[in-house]
């Protein structure tokens, strides 16, 4: 071996080796100006952003608002967004109920309490692709305030309450921002039953709903429902204040059952046990002895009644009515119906608004009435009833079933959904409930009916403490635990009737619906407690 | 000799009893006096003429304006319909409840037939009338609201009546009268409920030819008199006309549907005082019977 060899092994070495690093050296000049190319590509789309986006002020989340400042900005509701403010700019408060984009466009709904109105941000001078990308990443429900120019529309936009304008968004923040996942959609609390089974789409069932009730309370149907049952109770009040009847509020903890052991709540009272008040019966006729005259008032009722149907709840609001009359109870039931035809012509006339929202998801026919109400007397009623093929006794009480066919009977006739039947037999009436003077058979008691179910029972009450006794050991009660109550008529007590009807199965009635808890805002049934 | 001789006109052989006195007045202190003697006094020679002032003498007896001095007005009209009628039989067994009648009539047309045949039912039999306002109509001025008269004092007792009469004020396009939904169906149009009403009375007319007589006139007044034209009007104007002048009443000597129908229908049409001469007269004997009180509010 010649050093030579040796040399030129190590210059073919030293050859091969620059070879590799050569290529080593090419990849890695590759690498690096691919590298190279992305940071300056990077840096690039950096500066773009930076530079494009002229509207980062017009548009962003605000910090929770802890009353900073005292802003002196009107808003403006949805409701009042009408042609006649075309072209003004105003601020609006209020939830997103959908978004969607469209290319450089984003479509939003905003929502509040019934009223929905159209918003449009599209990319342009005013707003960045940022910003509209932003507007379509908000979640539903979401509270956002908007600052838009109201525009007119030619084509009525048929899907929001307010057809005639939509928004031209120029600034949007968000208030308050919601979770991503609703535990249910608001579009499909609002579908009506039908429209979900034949298109396939979701509807939300009941329990869901009311599991979640204050997302169910926000959809526009239950915003109207609501709203008119407020109506029939100021109704309610209106009414009998300008009748001269005065407001009293009874005590809901009392010492014994007023209507009969069975469907009591028993709560404990420091070192004995109370009750809840199943009525306020026993306090507004005490009201009566104590010279009252027409007394009304409206609170909770509570009824343990393990029934588990559509009309039933242990726990409702009561509006019950008590007046002393002069020679006839006719006189009672006369302000009774009238106080409830004020009522319905009051809904008629002041909420069609609200009646036309709830019939969009839950159609029914229009309630119907007549003036003065219908009365009919109950051997009518057994006659009518034998008439249409119903087997029963003269004396028999009405059952379920047979009061609604009832109800469907009189509606042929006479065309109303509201009537009073009156002398119901005395076997079936409270042991309170004052006989028939001239048929020891029947009673002066009388219930009234809304589309063939029944909301208020009601009666002559004896005002004699000694024919009290006697009927009360006719029905084998405990006279000691109804002492106070005897009492109350011994000094001088007025000749009075009166009877009670509930709000929630009211409201459901007159709207059609058909299950009380839809017209409840936070229902109890043996099965819930909560919310 | 004469020189003309006439031949004698009448024979000369005829015995003439010249009456010795020449008036006869009437004995002012006796009873039981006989008209068709001061007819015959007064020159009517035939006495068989005596029957046909009695017919005279029954026309004058339903009282007219001018010739009434027996009935004192106004009262209560005595009833003019005197028949008897099965309620049973008609309106279906009485199951120990009200037997009511449901009448949904438009507020802007009252049914003035109707109002008059009540007056009837309520002399024949206890009525409990009542009156309400449907929900379907907002409001109804206060005459129609009081169209059945004042609230009977034992109202609040249904079971003392034999008869309901609901009249129900409400949106419909044609008057309707429901009974006994589950048996009957409901009858349409104001003249087919005075029918019905009227047979409640028990004094549909028992001959036939008098009975589809009545019908005509009562199919007259609703095709022709109400929803005809002006020509169909006088038309019918002038066929009752001439059949007045005939007789009192339009179906001769008794008053009946045909004339509670027509008067109203004629009434409710108007211009009574251009109608003819025999129609005046005969509206004025049937304002005089009574039973129309309860009309008059109710025209312009």
């Amino acid at each position: 071996m010649t050093k030579e060899n040796v040399q030129g092994a190590g210059e073919e070495e030293q050859q091969a080796q620059s070879k590799k690093a050569l290529k080593k050296q090419q990849k890695e000049a590759e690498k690096a100006a691919k590298k190279a190319e992305k940071q300056a590509k990077l840096a690039a789309e950096q500066q773009e952003t930076d530079e494009d986006d002229f509207a980062k002020d017009r548009y962003g989340i605000c910090p929770m608002v802890q009353s900073q400042q005292k802003l002196d900005r009107a808003l403006v509701r949805v409701q009042d967004l009408t042609p006649e403010k075309a072209e003004q700019q105003i601020w609006v408060r209020a939830r997103i109920h959908t978004s969607r984009a469209k290319g450089k466009q984003c479509f939003l709904v905003l929502r509040h309490q019934q009223f929905t109105v159209q918003a449009l941000l599209a990319v342009g001078e005013r707003a960045s692709k940022q910003m509209v990308k932003f507007a379509a990443n908000l979640t539903k429900e979401s509270i956002i305030d908007v600052e838009a120019v109201v525009k007119k529309v030619e084509q009525k936009i048929e899907s929001c309450s307010q057809q005639d304008v939509e928004l031209h968004v120029e600034r949007i923040f968000v208030i308050s921002q919601s979770e991503a996942r609703l535990p249910l959609q608001l579009e499909d609390a609002v579908r009506p039953e039908g429209e979900g089974d034949e298109e396939g789409r979701a509807t939300v069932n009941q329990d869901t709903r009311l599991d979640n009730r204050v997302i169910d309370l926000r959809t526009t149907t239950s915003q109207a429902i609501f709203r008119l049952q407020s109506g029939v109770c100021q109704l309610f009040r209106d009414t009998l204040i300008n009748k001269g009847f005065v407001e009293i509020q009874t005590p809901k903890i009392i010492s014994a059952a007023s209507e009969g052991g069975a469907n009591v709540f028993t709560v404990s009272y420091f070192k004995t046990s109370a009750y809840l008040a199943q009525s306020p019966q026993l306090y507004k006729q005490m009201c009566i002895c104590a010279d009252f005259d027409k007394v009304f008032c409206v609170g909770p009722v509570f009824r343990a009644e393990d029934s588990n149907t559509h009309r039933h709840l242990t726990e409702f609001v009561g509006l019950d009515i008590e007046m002393a009359f002069n020679y006839h109870y006719h006189e009672v039931i006369d302000s009774i119906t009238d106080t409830m035809v004020q009522i319905f012509k009051g809904l008629r006339d002041r909420f069609q608004t609200e009646i036309q929202t709830v019939n969009k998801q839950y159609p029914s026919e229009p309630f119907k009435f007549l003036e003065p109400t219908l009365r009919l007397e109950y051997k009518e009623a057994v006659a009518m009833l034998k008439a249409a093929g119903v087997e029963m006794g003269d004396e028999e009480d009405l059952s379920t079933p047979n009061e609604k066919l009832l109800g469907r009977l009189v509606k042929e006739k006479y065309d109303t959904d509201f009537y009073v039947l009156d002398k119901y037999p005395l076997a079936v009436r409270p042991f309170y409930t004052m006989p028939d003077p001239n048929n020891p058979k029947y009673s002066n008691s009388y219930d009234m009916f809304m589309r063939g179910e029944e909301i208020l029972s009601g009666a002559q009450r004896i005002h004699d403490a000694q024919l009290l006794t006697e009927r009360a050991m006719h029905h084998s009660i405990d006279l000691e635990k109804i002492k106070a109550y005897i009492d109350s008529f011994r000094y001088g007590a007025p000749p009075h009737a009166g009877g009670g009807i509930g709000l929630e199965r009211v409201t459901m009635l007159y709207l059609g619906l058909h299950n009380v808890r839809q017209t409840s805002m936070f229902p109890r049934d043996p099965k819930r407690l909560t919310p | 000799m004469p020189m003309y001789k006439v031949k004698p006109v009448s024979p000369a052989d005829i015995k003439i009893d010249v009456p010795s006195c020449m008036y006869k007045s009437p004995n002012v202190h006796g009873h039981g006096m006989n008209c068709g003697e001061h007819a015959l006094q007064n020159g009517e020679v035939d006495p068989s003429l005596k029957a046909t002032v009695d017919g005279f003498a029954k026309t004058v007896t339903t009282p007219d304006a001018d010739l009434d001095a027996s009935t004192p007005s106004p009262g209560p009209a005595e009833s003019v319909f005197k028949g008897t009628a099965d309620l049973d039989s008609l309106l279906g067994k009485d199951l120990g409840a009200l037997r009511d009648i449901v009448i949904n009539a438009n507020p802007a047309r009252p049914p003035l037939s109707l109002l008059v045949l009540h007056a009837l039912l309520c002399q024949r039999y206890q009525v409990l009338s009542s009156v309400h306002v449907h929900s379907s109509v907002s409001a109804v001025p206060p005459p129609l609201l009081s169209c059945l008269g004042p609230r009977h004092i034992d109202s609040y007792a249904r079971q003392r009546f034999q008869l309901g009469f609901t009249l129900i004020w409400k949106d419909v396009s044609e008057l309707q009268m429901k009974f006994s939904t589950q048996s009957m169906c409901p009858i349409e149009g104001e003249a087919n409920v005075a029918r019905f009403l009227f047979r409640l009375l028990g004094a549909e007319p028992q001959d036939p030819a008098a009975a589809t007589q009545m019908d005509c006139w009562i199919d007259k007044a609703v095709f022709q008199l109400s929803e005809g034209g002006s020509k169909d009007r006088a038309a019918v104007l002038r066929s009752l006309n001439a059949a007045l002048g005939r007789s009192p009443w339009l179906l001769g000597q008794e008053f009946s549907l045909a004339d509670i129908v027509c008067a109203c229908f004629v009434l409710r049409a108007g211009q009574t005082t251009s109608a003819p001469v025999n129609v005046q007269r005969w509206l004025k004997s049937c304002q005089n019977l009574g039973h129309f009180d309860c009309v008059y509010p109710f025209l312009q």
